[in-house]
């Protein structure tokens, strides 16, 4: 008789299902499991993708701050003035963007996963979310340098135009990893529906960069929040990522507390990101070996 | 399930839906439901009314032309694809070897592929660090390749290092498709032997082979699989002699016909 080893249930039943859930806990079990694989994944991706490019490290700060800067000329000659003092509105912006490229990358990259991951996926049978989900960790991994250079840009643009709000220590800086972890949760979500897109229809990820586009112009990351005048104020409520930024500019550039509806905001986006593309994914990962 | 059936696999039938279409883009479809056309697909019945049992400690070999569905066979058994009807049970830990070259980041050298495998297949990293240097002494690969980007691989080079991740997984099942073909003689040899060491361990293998030799070789049942169905199943060398006539012939024997 064979051992029993680790976790994994001993005796399987596979049976047909068509676009219905499998049994949910032994699948996240098996995701949990199996998670080491995703963080390595994400590990050795960063590995390969930068193994002869030291260069392109430095790009992946670079790049957005680069945007940046060109978003920002171009919104300060659209509105000389802005409604911000000295550098606050290039703050704003930045940190607006960083956090919108962190949730962008885990769509665009885990849009890609499934339908990347091919050998691997026709090979082996494991939790198929874990591919979308490594690319998330790989897309916090690149974000958190972009930190470093934020807390730069404030502190010269500071030195430089003393006018500048520069919040000091608050304890409401401790709302920051509540929002990473609701942008990434959300971008998570978001990427299980697109990488399910992808697999059936190839030119998803086309589309993909197009609807990216819109979505950071109807996020508030070129313009404020505060900025919004009557029916328009629904932009930042119907964009997934609508209430996460707000939180951003909130805490990051302001240093204050978020507000009730700001905070479920986040969460019932995060929630309905996850459910969404959870059912939408989970419900169709049989079939991907059979598509890809 | 009786105690000792490593798998069994209950009237299985597995059906493919394929898109004719050139491309499957969203583009077409929205111009094809503008035009309230209807996707073109054919279903191909891979696996049809399929009913086997497999006890532990068997070495089971699958034979068929191309198309028979044996990978498709494979593939529901490891997990990957679900049945269109019937059930398969599985009792024990599988581990797989379905498409030569796990494949992973050819960018990525032998050793941290080795790693990632491992990791897919559900190991943790104190096992796997305990059978790298196993698994890379097994693949034997010459002059520290396995340091090297696994793109540098020749394809009997990418098969070693295949097959010796997936026999070190300690698996009570062992799927093989096509595993050793791509080896040489001295490695196809090895993997015979550390095979048959599995077998001692009451483990149980299922192979999928074009080199008949190897079915007469290793195995202790055969079955023939023809079009999606079973067509017989037996000793390995009786298996194998209709096989081989039904090659020279081109029509099923007689005493087939009527499955
Ligand atoms: N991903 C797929 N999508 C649609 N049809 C498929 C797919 N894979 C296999 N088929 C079809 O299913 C049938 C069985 O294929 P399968 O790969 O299981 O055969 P096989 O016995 O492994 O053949 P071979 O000896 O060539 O490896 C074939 O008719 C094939 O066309
Ligand atoms: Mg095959």
């Amino acid at each position: 008789m064979p051992v029993n080893e680790g976790f994994v249930p001993k005796i399987q039943v596979f049976e047909p299902h068509r676009a219905s859930l499998p049994p949910l806990i032994p699948y996240i079990k098996e995701f949990w499991t199996r998670r080491a694989f995703a963080t390595e994944l994400a590990r050795f991706s960063d590995k390969a993708e930068y193994l002869d490019s030291r260069l392109g490290k430095v790009w992946l700060v670079l790049n957005p701050l680069l945007l940046g800067l060109v978003y920002y000329l171009v919104v300060t000659i659209i509105r000389p003035g802005g409604t911000l003092p000295g550098m606050t509105r290039l703050d704003h912006l930045l940190i607006g963007l960083f956090t919108f490229y962190f949730a962008q990358n885990c769509v665009t990259a885990g849009a890609l996963s499934i339908t990347a991951g091919g050998r691997l996926i026709l090979n082996q049978a494991f939790p198929r979310a874990l591919l979308p989900f490594s690319c998330a960790i790989q897309s916090f991994q690149q974000f958190i340098p972009t930190i470093p250079v934020y807390i730069f840009v404030l502190v010269a643009g500071k030195w430089a135009y003393p006018t500048t709000i520069v919040p000091g220590w608050t304890w409401h800086f401790l709302w920051i990893p509540f929002i990473l972890i609701c942008a990434g949760i959300t971008g998570f979500g978001l990427a299980l529906v697109f990488a399910t897109l992808n697999v059936y229809f190839r030119d998803t990820t086309k589309l993909l960069t197009y609807i990216t586009r819109i979505w950071m112009y109807l996020s508030p990351v070129l313009w404020l929040p505060s900025s919004l005048r009557g029916n328009m104020k629904i932009l930042l409520w119907v964009n997934p990522l609508g209430p996460v930024l707000s939180a951003t500019s909130r805490v990051w550039v302001s240093g204050e507390s978020l507000n009730k509806s700001t905070i479920l905001g986040c969460i019932l986006w995060a929630a309905a990101a996850m459910m969404i593309g959870g059912y939408f994914f989970i419900s169709r990962e049989r079939d991907f070996a059979i598509r890809i | 399930m009786p105690e000792e059936l490593a798998i069994r696999i209950e009237n299985l039938s597995i059906t493919y839906k394929v898109s004719l279409e050139a491309k499957r883009t969203l583009k077409n479809a929205v111009m094809r439901a503008s035009l309230k056309q209807k996707e073109r697909t054919r279903m191909i019945e891979a696996v049809k009314g399929l009913t086997l049992d497999v006890p532990h400690g068997s070495v089971l070999g699958i034979v068929g032309s191309n198309g028979a569905g044996k990978s498709t066979l494979m593939r529901c058994i490891a997990g990957i694809l679900s049945p269109t009807e019937g059930r398969v049970i599985v009792n024990g830990k599988i581990s797989t070897l379905l498409a030569l070259g796990v494949g992973f980041n050819p960018a990525l050298s032998g050793r941290d592929n080795i790693i990632l495998g491992g990791l897919a297949s559900g190991l943790n990293m104190e096992e796997i660090a305990d059978k790298t240097d196993e698994i890379a002494a097994f693949a034997a690969l010459p002059d520290g390749f396995i340091d090297l980007p696994v793109r540098t691989y020749s394809s009997g080079m990418y098969g070693r290092l295949s097959f010796a991740v997936a026999v070190s997984m300690t698996p009570d099942i062992l799927l093989l498709d096509e595993a050793l073909s791509a080896g040489d003689a001295a490695f196809k040899e090895k993997s015979f032997e550390r095979m048959r060491e599995l077998c001692a361990e009451a483990r149980t293998i299922v192979i999928v082979s074009h080199a008949l030799a190897t079915v007469t070789d290793l195995c202790d049942t055969a079955i023939w699989m023809h079009k999606g169905a079973l067509v017989a199943k037996g000793k390995p060398q009786e298996i194998v002699d209709d096989y081989l006539k039904f090659l020279n012939v081109g029509s099923l024997p007689s005493n087939y016909e009527d499955m």
